[in-house]
């Protein structure tokens, strides 16, 4: 069991990570706060995608995705973390601030009209309309 | 105080000697290293959506120290939206002119065998890193720093022209 | 794994339990940049430092201004209490949420690292990219060189995104113009 939770530390960690965001984005009534939960939810994921991609043989872990500059590289060259979920997590961080930003936005539109942040509150004013 | 909402920058901003003079110092390495990485991105980590964030980042380091309006008047809107429109602009473009060459939307390997150019891959890639990643992320991480520190006015579309689009403050209550 | 990684997954995981539970947004906010900065950490000890750097810039710096330019935009809650009120349904459900993902997800998963995962083994992806890359394009960042060339155009997708977001933020401010 222990040796089953070392050796999959991160997965373990992106889990309980998901769990933290998912209960900010329930929980919390404040409406910046839920919207940290979901950027924690999202940094949960990249570290899934990340963690997929690192490589270790026999404990030494691999190099970062910079490859020998040979046509032909030796096979023992290419012990290296795999490329192509870095692009996807890097893509999706720059996209996820630009996505944050509206809804920072959204939430200061919605303060503008009803001069509250607090969901409860919220609730209540719309329902008396 | 939590409740008293400004409506300008000035009275937020106060001169602060410490971050001013540290800013200072710091402002023109991180400019240079947000470049770096976005020039040298080919070669090791780093790259143009990395650099580019780094290059807004100055910006905004620059208005922490001398105040957001301030800032705003010597960045004018036209850089900014240069750099946005014309970084979507030089990657479609690239696009296309590979497309123009007979192939394919981003089909590199044609600037080399249908214009010549040496390593056409690399410098096509160059090109889309440089010219349009790096361009679209520096500007948009300053538009949303500016838009979000200007916050939403129902009455004044924008600081710089107050004294336009009086219509919009025709507001009636019923 | 060593003694630096498991100090920074107990950093991390505080770091990100104080988010959650402190009441002043402020104080959230503060400690979510330390999260997104021990993230960072963590990334460049996972071999990605394209993504550490990416997630430093981003997500300690740019996330953390514009979250703090919006609460001083709209209001900080006064606070007495240090921490919020454990809301306790919404605690269970996420906790049975956790708990199953822990004792039927995790055990099937691969060990982090293992070479024998398919995501670094196959021989058509990872493989394919590692020994193609300087072949193809003649850079030596895989990962530039599959941000630009091999998928050019879902990068290209993604550009379009970030404009079309930063477009949105103005419009929604009912702003005309970028600076």
């Amino acid at each position: 069991m222990i040796e089953l939770l070392a050796t999959r530390y991160a997965y373990l960690l992106m889990f309980v990570l998901l769990g933290i965001g998912l209960y900010m984005t329930i929980a919390s009534q404040n409406l910046v706060k839920k919207l940290i939960g979901v950027n924690l939810f999202q940094t949960a994921i990249f570290l899934f995608f990340v963690a997929v991609a690192y490589v270790e043989v026999d404990g030494e872990p691999g190099g970062s995705p910079v490859v020998p500059a040979t046509e032909n590289p030796a096979s023992s060259d290419l012990i290296l973390a795999s490329p192509l979920p870095h692009v996807i997590v890097l893509t999706a961080i720059v996209v996820g601030i630009a996505l944050t930003a509206v809804g920072l936005a959204l939430i200061v539109r919605i303060y503008s009209e009803y001069g509250t942040l607090r969901e409860d509150t919220l609730r209540e004013v719309r329902a008396d309309e | 105080m939590a409740d008293s909402r400004s409506t300008g920058y000035e009275d937020t901003y106060t001169e602060s000697q410490v971050i001013l003079t540290a800013v200072k110092v710091i402002a023109p390495f991180t400019l240079t290293y947000g470049m770096f990485m976005t020039l040298h991105g080919a070669d090791t980590p780093g790259g143009s959506f990395q650099g580019g964030a780094i290059i807004g980042v100055t910006v905004l380091m620059l208005a922490f120290a001398f105040g957001i309006e301030p800032t705003r008047q010597w960045l004018k809107n036209s850089v900014i939206v240069s750099l946005v429109a014309g970084g979507v602009a030089i990657f479609v473009g690239v696009g296309l002119a590979t497309m123009a060459l007979g192939g394919n939307f981003l089909q590199y390997e044609l600037f080399d065998t249908e214009l010549g150019i040496p390593d056409g891959t690399k410098w096509g890639m160059e090109a889309i890193e440089i010219g349009g990643i790096a361009l679209i992320v520096a500007g948009v991480v300053i538009t949303l720093f500016f838009a979000t520190a200007a916050g939403f006015t129902p009455e004044g579309r924008s600081y710089r022209t107050d004294s336009t689009d009086t219509d919009d403050e025709v507001i009636t209550d019923d | 794994m060593s003694l630096v990684a498991y100090t920074l997954v107990a950093f991390i995981l505080v770091t990100a339990v104080a988010t959650a539970l402190f009441r002043d947004v402020l104080s959230a906010i503060v400690v979510f940049g330390a999260y997104s900065l021990g993230m960072a950490i963590l990334y460049t000890l996972l071999l990605a430092p394209d993504v550490a750097m990416t997630e430093a810039a981003i997500g300690a710096g740019v996330t953390t201004i514009l979250l703090l330019l919006t609460i001083a935009r709209t209001s900080r809650p006064s606070t007495e209490r240090l921490f919020e009120p454990i809301n306790v349904p919404a605690l269970v459900i996420v906790g049975a949420f956790v708990l199953v993902l822990v004792t039927q997800l995790l055990p099937e998963m691969y060990a982090v690292g293992d070479p024998a995962a398919p995501v670094w083994s196959n021989p058509e992806v990872t493989q394919a990219y590692l020994e193609q890359t300087y072949r193809d394009t003649g850079v030596q960042n895989a990962v530039t060189a599959v941000l630009a060339a091999y998928r050019g155009f879902d990068t290209f997708g993604e550009a379009v995104v970030v404009f079309a977001a930063g477009i949105a933020t103005l419009l929604v401010l009912k702003r005309e113009v970028f600076a």
